[in-house]
């Protein structure tokens, strides 16, 4: 390939989940709101187009035409910078998350993911840890009590559960051997999966990864009752709509990473024996993706709206006299299985 | 009469057992709880397209009762407007050549201040002002919620649902 | 003194006194309907029995003499169960109609309903049916099934208005009230009966279902119709009076007061005619203009005159508050010497109960606070001859009318240079003032009167004005009062742009140059008391609400009622 067939085919994708990824993510409120519901008895959101399916559309022009506060101690500069900061880190973290194997189309070998880079998974906590500042700018920059207590809780969670997270990816890496998406996908063959193979980890993610997109019952930072929104207390208009934006893509990546990490990614168990043609074989990938993808956000929805809340003190203990020791042991663990089947 | 067996409360920490300590099962069990709650039947009444025709019990917006001679029983007394917690009601006696001597020359409840208590309806001595079933109250300005005789007035036929209960609980 | 024991109480009591009378000056009450202080005794009522030691039977405690040693029970059991009976007694005929009734809520049978009564009737069989709503007289209206027959009514024309015109008829449970045949109930003092009826049998034509007295604020005052003064209460429901009623103060008025002073003297406190905010004559109208604008146009002017062509005329409808900075306002400031005032009198207007001769509420009080020309100065006769002569260019006119008192003075008053007019409403004077400033009612400010016998009395405020808050300023206050909100009907009555008198007085002083330090009628009272040497060591508090009796030279006028 060309170098010029490789950024045309890059751009495809770049506007293609793009466009996905706001689609989906304007959806996934749609959906949190129906699944809420239903938990609770009630109908939902079923106005607004069939069954409201349009709802996230009303949503959005809504918050388009709101008026844009900024309060009058507000620094004004971070104040606009962090929700594009939140934005810019959770649309780019998708860059590096597999979606299928390569795809074959016309004699082009085309690999199903924005950007194969070998160090992907540090690529993907790197940026991760800078969506902090987006937080903690909101929550200095508002001028308002209930902002920056939701701003220093907000950092204070997501480095302790960081350190969790990075040592239970640490157990998946040492399987892998790479830090490659698409390897570490293509390591989890059959059902190898990491979900089955190291459970603990599997269980120390998903809770760090709860922690990190600040989701219930991490919600600390917004925590409605006590701090009335948290850091974006004092965001309207389409800056508030852009951390909440940047809420649920997180929610999706997280939610990505799972798939990716721990639960084979978009592998089928033992599909390559029922000798399909390749194409449909690729396509029945991409759906067991966008099916696993799917299923998880049904998990993360389905335990905000079972459990409350955390205290805060209990937060920190979890994450580091529970999650941090546990995810060390993990490793552990890890280690001893590859010495004895290796 | 059977012997209850008696709980004691868990409250703290030390009271736990070791598996309610690991917390996973606890959340499993709620897990369960919630996503059985998915498909049972939903409360949720469609509004506009639905609505709740309320019982006789209940405290709707209170009206005044006319006789079917078009003339309101209200004897115009104040009562209401006395024992009304929230001054929601003005009266103005006047008087009539009727044999009920006054009559309200204004009655006004202003809908803004009305609470509902009922207490109006539990005062007056003569029947004339009774809670409706009529819950669609909004207004886009004050003046709107001033509710005068030509809205309040409404035939005894038509509330006498609200008129049975209160002479049997009353 | 002898001595009574009542309800085991040794009390002292005035020979040839009732049983009733010992009881109530010694602050012990005694139930009564019939009984009252200042009328004959005739004991129909029946519920003052109480129970005398060696007496065989209960007595009535208003006809029975009380005498040396005499043991009295008034909360026996045996009292207490007579009492019940005279109340359901009572009760039998009359309707359950308080609902409706005038008088709910200062109803002496509902209150003794309450009190005396255990609340059982066991009256099964149909209530008397009588006349209801009958015109007794033009001010009256009678209930005949709500009369409890105690007559009190009857009683009172015949011995207070001194002119019978009521009676009973019929007989037994039938009994009920007629004016004799031909008659009607005219007499000038008619509407005390509505007062003194313990019931709501006869009731007001004027005030008759305007109002539930439970929510209406009531101020004590003084009557403004003649010389008297009789002392009042004014009730005030959304800012606007409502009803005038009379109150017992033994110097003045006793328990009385004539009808001409409940029905007219309140009216143009609501008129329509009343001055909002200050005018200026721009030409040839009367535009309302602000106090500031309205304070200077009136200083320029009165400085463009020498002092020998202003005269200034007071007012005997003013307070001694407005009159002694008329007064000092004249002298001091103006520094001239015109000033006096209209004398108002109406000989037919007088009889020897309550009325009198001088129908202005203050005018020795005008007097008294320095109403008077001074030696080279003009008197009010000076004045409107010099007023014809054109000699006078600039007339200070506070609260009177000169055009209407005068007719003939028309023409010459709208020649004159300068018309300032102090005034509540409109009147025949306005149609030719320069300046007018709208001056407090007697309803709206604080100050004190000196009626005809040298009685000195405060009024008190009951409407509220632009410049004087219900609760700031310590008016009473209904729980509408209390509770309304600008934006509730019943409590956003019209509050005029108005000030006392000598509130603009001393504004117009201060804009001339001559400071007065006065904030509220009772510093004016004080410097008064300092200066005027019968008002030496009084002051509002010992005033109070039955007045003081000052030592003033002229009582020829005096009317002992």
């Amino acid at each position: 390939m060309t170098i010029l067939e490789i950024v045309a085919f890059t751009l495809i994708k770049i506007v293609i989940i793009l466009s996905l990824m706001l689609f989906t993510v304007s959806y996934l409120v749609y959906f949190e709101r129906r699944v809420s519901a239903w938990i609770q008895n009630r109908l939902g959101p079923n106005r607004v187009g069939w069954q409201g399916i349009l709802q996230p559309f009303a949503d959005v022009f809504k918050l388009l035409l709101k008026e844009d506060i900024v309060p009058e101690k507000a620094n004004k500069k971070l104040h606009a910078i962090a929700p594009i900061i939140a934005l810019f880190v959770a649309f780019s973290t998708y860059a590096v998350i597999p979606f299928g194997p390569e795809l074959q189309i016309f004699n082009y070998k085309i690999p199903l993911v924005v950007a194969d880079v070998n160090i992907g998974i540090l690529f993907v906590l790197a940026l991760t840890s800078l969506g902090v500042y987006a937080i903690t700018f909101a929550g200095w920059s508002s001028g308002s009590k209930y902002s920056l207590l939701g701003g220093i809780r907000s950092s204070a969670q997501m480095i302790s559960y960081e350190i969790s997270m990075g040592f239970s990816i640490g157990g998946v890496l040492l399987f892998a051997e790479s830090l490659r998406p698409i390897a570490i996908v293509e390591s989890q063959s059959g059902w190898m999966w990491n979900a089955i193979v190291q459970p603990i980890g599997f269980i120390t993610f998903l809770v760090s990864a709860f922690a990190e997109t600040n989701r219930l019952p991490f919600d600390l930072p917004e925590a409605e009752p006590e701090l009335v929104g948290g850091f974006h207390t004092e965001y309207s208009s389409m800056k508030f709509a852009a951390f909440f934006l940047a809420e649920y893509a997180n929610m999706i990546i997280a939610a990505g990473l799972i798939v990716t990490l721990y639960l084979g990614g978009w592998q089928i168990p033992y599909i390559d024996k029922l000798g399909l043609p390749s194409l449909v074989e690729t396509l029945l990938q991409v759906g067991a993706f966008v099916f696993k993808l799917i299923a998880v956000l049904f998990f993360f929805l389905w335990i905000r709206w079972s459990l409350p809340r955390f205290r805060y003190d209990q937060l920190m203990n979890i994450g580091w006299k529970v999650m941090f020791p546990l995810s060390l042991l993990n490793i552990i663990w890890v280690a001893i299985l590859i010495m004895i089947f290796n | 009469m059977e012997e209850v067996e008696s709980k004691p409360v868990k409250r703290r920490t030390k009271d736990l057992n070791l598996w309610e300590k690991i917390y996973i099962p606890e959340i499993i069990k709620g897990l369960a709880l919630t996503f059985r709650n998915i498909f049972r039947p939903k409360f949720t009444m469609e509004y506009p397209e639905v609505k709740f025709e309320p019982p006789a019990s209940y405290r709707g917006r209170p009206v005044l009762v006319q006789e079917e001679s078009g003339v309101e029983r209200c004897v115009a007394c104040g009562l209401c407007s006395r024992v009304c917690p929230a001054l929601a009601i003005e009266v103005q006696a006047a008087e009539t050549e009727l044999e009920k001597e006054r009559f309200p020359e204004k009655f006004e409840i202003n809908m803004i201040r009305c609470i509902f208590c009922g207490f109006c309806e539990e005062v007056c001595p003569e029947e004339a002002i009774v809670m409706s079933k009529d819950y669609e109250l909004a207004f886009f300005n004050r003046e709107d919620a001033l509710y005068g005789k030509d809205k309040l007035l409404v035939p005894a036929s038509e509330l006498e649902d609200r008129i049975k209960f209160l002479r049997q609980y009353k | 003194m002898p001595n009574i024991i009542i309800d085991a109480k040794t009390l002292e009591f005035k020979k040839g006194q009732t049983i009733i009378e010992a009881a109530q000056d010694n602050g012990i009450e005694i139930p009564h309907f019939c009984w009252h202080p200042k009328l004959s005794v005739s004991g129909n009522c029946r519920i003052c029995l109480v129970e005398v030691e060696q007496m065989p039977k209960l007595v009535i405690a208003c006809s029975t003499i009380a005498s040396e040693g005499m043991v009295v029970h008034t909360k026996s059991e045996k009292v207490i169960a007579a009492q019940n009976a005279v109340m359901e007694f009572l009760l039998i005929n009359h309707p359950l109609d308080c609902p409706i009734c005038d008088e709910a809520g200062e109803c002496k049978l509902q209150d003794y309903a309450y009190k005396y009564s255990l609340g059982e009737s066991r009256f099964v069989e149909e209530k008397v049916q009588k006349d209801k709503r009958i015109k007794l007289g033009p001010n009256v209206m009678f209930d005949g099934e709500r009369c409890i027959s105690c007559s009190r009514c009857i009683r009172f024309c015949d011995e207070i208005a001194k002119d019978p015109e009521l009676t009973f008829v019929q007989r037994g449970d039938h009994v009920t009230i007629r004016t004799y045949p031909g008659q009607e109930m005219d007499n000038p003092y008619s509407m005390n009966t509505i007062d003194i009826c313990p019931v709501g049998a006869l009731t007001s034509t004027d005030f008759r279902f305007k109002a539930r007295v439970w929510d209406m604020s009531s101020n004590k005052s003084v009557c403004v119709g003649c010389s008297r003064g009789c002392n009042t209460d004014i009730w005030v429901r959304n800012n606007e009076i409502l009803r005038q009623t009379t109150r017992y103060n033994e110097k003045v008025n006793s328990f009385w007061m004539c009808d001409h002073g409940r029905l007219e003297t309140f009216k143009h406190v609501n008129a329509e005619s009343r001055v909002h905010y200050p005018q200026i004559r721009k030409d040839g109208e009367l535009v309302e203009v602000g106090w500031d604008e309205a304070f200077s146009e009136a200083v320029s002017h009165l400085k463009t005159f020498p002092k020998d062509q202003i005269a200034v005329v007071g007012s005997p409808f003013a307070t001694c508050e407005d009159n002694f900075i008329t007064a000092k306002f004249a002298k001091s400031v103006l520094s001239t010497g015109n000033l006096d005032f209209i004398r108002h009198t109406n000989p037919e207007f007088a009889d020897d109960i309550l009325r009198n001769e001088d129908v202005t509420p203050n005018t020795k009080g005008a007097v008294l606070s320095g109403l008077v020309p001074s030696q080279a100065g003009l008197d009010i006769n000076g004045i409107i001859k010099a007023i014809k002569d054109q000699k006078i260019k600039a007339l200070y006119l506070i609260e009177d009318d000169l055009v209407q008192c005068f007719p003939e003075l028309e023409s010459s008053i709208a020649k004159l240079e300068l018309l300032i007019v102090h005034t509540s409403n409109y009147n025949s004077s306005t149609n030719y003032a320069d300046i007018v400033f709208p001056a407090s009612t007697y309803a709206e400010k604080h100050g004190t009167f000196l009626n005809g016998f040298g009685v000195l009395q405060r009024i008190r405020p009951a409407v509220a004005t632009a410049e004087l808050d219900r609760a700031l300023d310590g008016m009473n206050m209904s729980r509408l009062d209390k509770f309304g909100t600008k934006f509730d009907s019943w409590a956003a009555g019209k509050k005029n742009e108005a000030r006392p008198t000598w509130k603009i007085l001393v504004s117009i002083s201060k804009a001339l140059g001559y400071k007065m330090k006065y904030n509220m009628a009772e510093e004016v009272f004080s410097d008064m008391a300092s200066s005027i040497i019968e008002l030496k060591g009084i002051d509002y508090d010992e005033i109070s609400e039955s007045g003081v009796q000052l030592k003033v030279e002229d009582n020829k006028t005096v009317n002992a009622g």
